[in-house]
């Protein structure tokens, strides 16, 4: 995809995070630059969501160290939109108050949702929703931004609309991007490197670029998530468009 | 509280149904829709119908003699003497007097109530210090305070808004802090990553999200602030509409007494107008109070 500036939206150094007796993260590292999306990949339970949260300043972390230059901000599963205020309201939760109505007005322009300013959440589809969180995320102009799961409660046809959405807002604004996804393909269509997280560390990772043929990296990642059995991945994200998938 | 029941000589449950009237139905379901939407005014007429032949029968029974005029006067004498007593003015002095009573007390024991809410909904500590002992004096039926609060204050305003006061404390403060409790941790995770301030969160995030419940509460206190404002003037009084029912007993004008009976009820009943007024303009964000069906 795009160059990526040598400048980190986040460092992670040996990051631990237990619950209880349990330790769900276990010295893990990890460097976002800005410009670059991350998309992290892992089963249920792998610890990713509770990394994001760490990232997030949500939970508090139990070794290591988390340094990001500013504020993360969040997108998450479900808009968590504020019912009792209007879009823009919303948008500009925290923002400060001078021109927040106009800022909001051009985010909002933004995802395609410029005419409903003074509309109330319970009027917009799922989708229109999440394109308002994803607006309330942008207008902070973070360094970070984090994306949790944020499509996969979308229908089919509205997640293939908001990847493009979000390919076109990351271009223009390029903070560094951790999406935490399920989804294979959703993070093959929109990373520059993907992570699989298994026992609270960082197992595999894929950096996509012109040589690597996205069905190969497609298999590899498939394999390392036990989806498709070992001996017929390919072996090597890099190897030629002949070693098709199963 | 049925004085302030929100259905009460209201229609809108009769009210057709929008899907009746959808265009796409096909004959003989439009056939059916319109046998039901007829049958739907039939009964919402029938609803009103009702009460009306109750008048005429209760106005037949006292012009025939069968009903002594001390007993129950006819409907008719008691307009009669409501326009009597509106045209000397002395009716919306009274009134005024029990409206101001009303309104005090309601003040005073909505300010309190709110205040003890807000701080017992916010903090754990002053739930431990305040909740038991509030909740321990609520187990106590206010109106048996009366005697109490007649040799405290006698029977003067004080004490009418004390009563007032002390009946509307409760549902106050247990919807606020009801309320409070019930806002969305999702959203106040929400406000921890937008970064927003203590003060910010509480304004646009946990006050906004408890308010449903709060205007609840203020609708069963403008009920609870009515009953008690009657009863505190019943017992005593030198003005008021209880002034005025209680002298008109000593001079067995029963058409008098009738009257503020009505007048009580018409004001339960505006009251609650005004709570779900309130209700559907502050909640127009809320998909149960958007069109004011509820």
């Amino acid at each position: 995809m795009s160059p990526v500036a040598a400048a980190p939206a986040v460092v992670v150094r040996r990051l631990v995070r237990r619950y209880g007796e349990r330790t769900v993260i276990d010295g893990l590292d990890l460097t976002i630059q800005r410009g670059e999306f991350v998309a992290l990949l892992g089963e249920s339970g792998c610890g990713k969501t509770t990394l994001l949260r760490a990232l997030a300043g949500l939970d508090p972390i139990d070794g290591g160290s988390v340094n990001a230059p500013g504020r993360p901000a969040v997108v998450f599963q479900e808009h968590r939109l504020l019912p009792w205020d209007s879009l823009w309201r919303n948008v500009s939760l925290g923002q400060p108050e001078d021109g927040a109505r106009e800022r909001a007005a051009a985010a909002l322009a933004e995802v395609g949702l410029g005419d409903r300013l003074d509309d109330w959440p319970r009027n917009l589809s799922g989708g229109q929703a999440q394109r308002v969180a994803l607006a309330r995320a942008l207008v902070q102009e973070p360094e970070l931004l984090l994306l949790d799961e944020p499509f996969a409660a979308l229908d089919a046809l509205t997640r293939l609309r908001m990847h493009q959405l979000v390919k076109e807002l990351i271009a223009r604004h390029r903070p560094g991007v951790l999406l935490v996804t399920h989804d294979v393909d959703e993070a093959l269509a929109l990373a520059d490197r993907i992570l699989l997280m298994r026992d609270g560390a960082i197992a595999h990772e894929i950096r996509l670029s012109d040589e690597v043929s996205l069905q190969a990296a497609r298999a590899d990642l498939l394999a390392q998530l036990g989806v498709v059995p070992a001996d017929r991945r390919a072996s090597s994200p890099a190897s030629s468009l002949s070693q098709t998938p199963a | 509280m049925s004085l302030a029941d929100p259905r009460v000589g209201s229609g809108y449950a009769l009210a057709p149904e929008p899907s009746l009237r959808a265009p796409s139905a096909r004959p003989s379901a439009r056939a059916a829709a319109a046998g039901a939407a007829a049958r739907q005014r039939w009964l919402l007429a029938l609803s009103w119908a009702a009460p009306v032949v109750v008048l005429i029968v209760w106005e037949a029974l006292c012009r025939g003699g069968y009903v002594a005029p001390h007993v129950l006067p006819a409907p008719s004498k008691v307009v009669q003497t409501a326009i009597k007593l509106a045209s000397t003015g002395s009716l919306f002095s009274d009134l005024g007097v029990s409206l101001l009573r009303a309104a005090t007390g309601f003040a005073v024991g909505g300010l309190i109530g709110f205040s003890l809410g807000v701080t017992v909904g916010f903090s754990r500590l002053a739930e431990a210090a305040i909740d038991r002992s509030v909740q321990m004096i609520r187990a106590v039926p206010f109106l048996a305070a009366l005697p109490l609060t007649i040799i405290w204050f006698g029977v003067g305003e004080a004490q009418k808004i004390f009563l007032v006061s002390l009946g509307v404390v409760f549902p106050i403060y247990i919807n606020t802090i009801l309320g409070i409790r019930q806002v969305d941790p999702k959203l106040l995770e929400l406000a921890r990553v937008q970064g927003l301030s203590g003060w910010t969160t509480i304004r646009r995030i946990i006050l906004p999200g408890a308010l449903p419940s709060i205007l609840t509460g203020v609708r069963y206190a403008l009920a609870v602030a009515w009953l008690a404002l009657v009863v505190a003037e019943t017992v005593g009084a030198q003005a008021g509409l209880g002034f005025l029912a209680m002298d008109a007993r000593e001079f067995l004008r029963t058409d008098v007494i009738v009257l503020t009976i009505l007048i009580y009820a018409l004001i339960g009943a505006g009251s609650d107008s005004i709570a779900r007024l309130l209700e559907r303009r502050l909640l127009a964000w809320h998909p149960n109070y958007a069109k004011g069906a509820r």
